[in-house]
């Protein structure tokens, strides 16, 4: 039996604006299996991170459900899903391991415990030597590593990525990738990953799903059969290309219509 | 090794002013008892600081002062939360705030001496009433200054409302605040001074404002000197805190 970590039910939101109600989310559906990586991609403004809020708790659907772990998701869920933003967001005033050990002291963990834990998340993300850097004395990769122990530290099955590597160079971008795989490969987490970039997607993950704009919704399920662990020449495949230019296409149609 | 020098070079610039004083007063180029050299005013600052009712009269001011500050800043800093925060209460009364502090507020002191008199309380509200409206005006600013994402990222990490004052405005916010509350202190002092300036019993504006009228330059001069240092002290002590509290905070 396959268990669904993710489960989106019919899920929409509308906001009522001065034009008129507004579909942003229409009649989601779709599902993500323990250990998964999937990620969505689609033209601007299409809902990506109203969905993403949707998953998070932090917006509540119009109709529809998130089901996380089975459990309908009223509001965050910090035990069960780690969430990172294109901003690496840390807070200024705390130092790397003070950021990464912030979730936990939000529920009273304790001290000693979490920094314990903190320092080996920060090792994991190859920053064991900057624990007690501010985020202005790191660059912007280190700080979205950072984000990343932090989004790991509770544990939780799940991480919900939104463009976490979107405003990094493009050298950049493609390491924290790799080294991304390599964390999910270590932890098995379930990864969901909001993305611009369809090589990244396809890239990263086993299936893309692709949306549709005016109202968001999923307009095509992009399976990638790829085998892992990925390589840098997979990128100049057939199959890979193939599965580009198909997003690409997609992509194109909905912008222009 | 730069830094010796160039606090050495600011520390020689003093001296050279001292030296020019000083000669300017020895040589008579201005009559010595309209500018009594620099040394003479540091002996008479040294006599005054051992006369009692002269440190009592300071002490006053001190406490006027602090007690001012004590009500201000608690006072300033919740009214400038409230209005941050609470968008409709702040879009209503932040234009009057904000206009209470481009007003001079010299010209109510009359109004504050008809009500309460002359006395402690009246320097003490004056000096609220200085200091209350710009610690007002820059922590409603600070709570704007905070960015939504900080809150989101908290929120997403299950931090309850209470967490999220404490945890993410309270800390992100606290370098302006400084700012405001050190500004505070200022204005504070500015009022206090003024007040006992124009209509006193005791403190330390009293007694510069008549050594003034009776030509006592000395004397004049010395609390002028006393009364800067200790404004700059207070200031560059508050200053640090600051500097600590935006310790990592880009600028």
């Amino acid at each position: 039996m396959s268990s669904e970590v993710i489960r989106v039910e019919n899920l929409s939101k509308m906001y009522s604006t001065r034009e008129g109600d507004f579909h942003a989310l229409d009649k989601l559906s779709f599902a993500i299996e323990e250990g998964g990586f999937v990620s969505i991609v689609g033209p601007s403004g299409c809902g990506k991170s109203t969905l993403l809020q949707l998953l998070t708790g932090l917006l509540e659907p119009t109709s529809g459900q998130v089901l996380i772990d089975g459990i309908e998701v009223r509001k965050p869920l910090p035990e069960k899903t780690g969430v990172m933003f294109q901003d690496a967001t840390l807070l200024p005033w705390l130092t790397a391991e003070e950021n990464v050990a912030f979730p936990l002291s939000l529920c009273g963990k304790d001290k000693k415990e979490s920094q314990l834990r903190a320092r080996d998340l920060l090792k994991l993300v190859g920053l064991g030597d900057f624990i007690n850097h501010r985020p202005a004395e790191l660059s912007g990769g280190m700080r979205q590593r950072v984000a990343i122990a932090r989004g790991l530290v509770r544990d939780p099955r799940i991480l919900l990525m939104d463009e976490p590597f979107a405003a990094l160079d493009e050298q950049t971008r493609f390491k924290m990738g790799e080294e991304l795989l390599w964390i999910w490969q270590e932890t098995r987490k379930t990864i969901l990953f909001i993305t611009h970039g369809l090589t990244e997607a396809i890239y990263l993950s086993d299936t893309v799903l692709v949306m549709g704009t005016k109202p968001g919704r999923i307009i095509e399920v992009i399976p990638v059969d790829l085998p892992r662990p990925r390589t840098f020449e997979m990128i100049g495949s057939e199959f890979f290309g193939k599965a580009r230019n198909r997003i690409w296409t997609l992509i194109q149609e909905e912008t222009e219509a | 090794m730069r830094l010796s020098v160039l606090l050495g070079a600011q520390a020689g610039f003093f001296v050279l002013l001292a030296i020019v004083w000083e000669s300017i007063s020895r040589l008579e180029l201005v009559d010595p008892r309209l500018l009594p050299s620099f040394l003479t005013v540091l002996g008479v600052l040294g006599d005054l600081l051992t006369q009692r009712d002269f440190l009592m009269d300071l002490g006053i001011t001190g406490l006027e002062v602090g007690v001012a500050f004590i009500i201000a800043a608690p006072l300033g800093v919740s009214i400038g939360f409230l209005l941050g925060e609470k968008l409709f209460l702040g879009q209503i009364l932040s234009p009057m705030f904000h206009f209470m502090l481009s007003v001079p507020q010299s010209i109510f002191l009359p109004i504050f001496m008809l009500l309460l008199g002359i006395g402690f309380l009246e320097k003490v509200v004056f000096g609220v009433t200085h200091a209350i409206f710009v610690i007002i005006v820059t922590t409603t600013a600070a709570v704007r200054s905070v960015p939504r994402d900080y809150v989101t990222v908290a929120r997403t990490f299950g931090a309850t409302p209470r967490q999220i004052y404490l945890r993410v405005y309270l800390p992100a916010m606290l370098p302006v605040v400084m700012t405001g509350l050190r500004l505070g202190m200022i204005f504070n002092i500015i009022g206090v001074l003024l007040a006992e300036m124009d209509a006193s019993r005791a403190g330390i504006g009293r007694r510069l404002f008549s050594w003034g009228e009776g030509f006592q330059l000395d004397l004049l001069l010395a609390g002028i000197l006393l009364v800067s240092a200790l404004t700059i002290i207070i200031n560059e002590v508050m200053r640090y805190c600051e500097h600590r509290a935006a310790r990592g905070h880009v600028a």
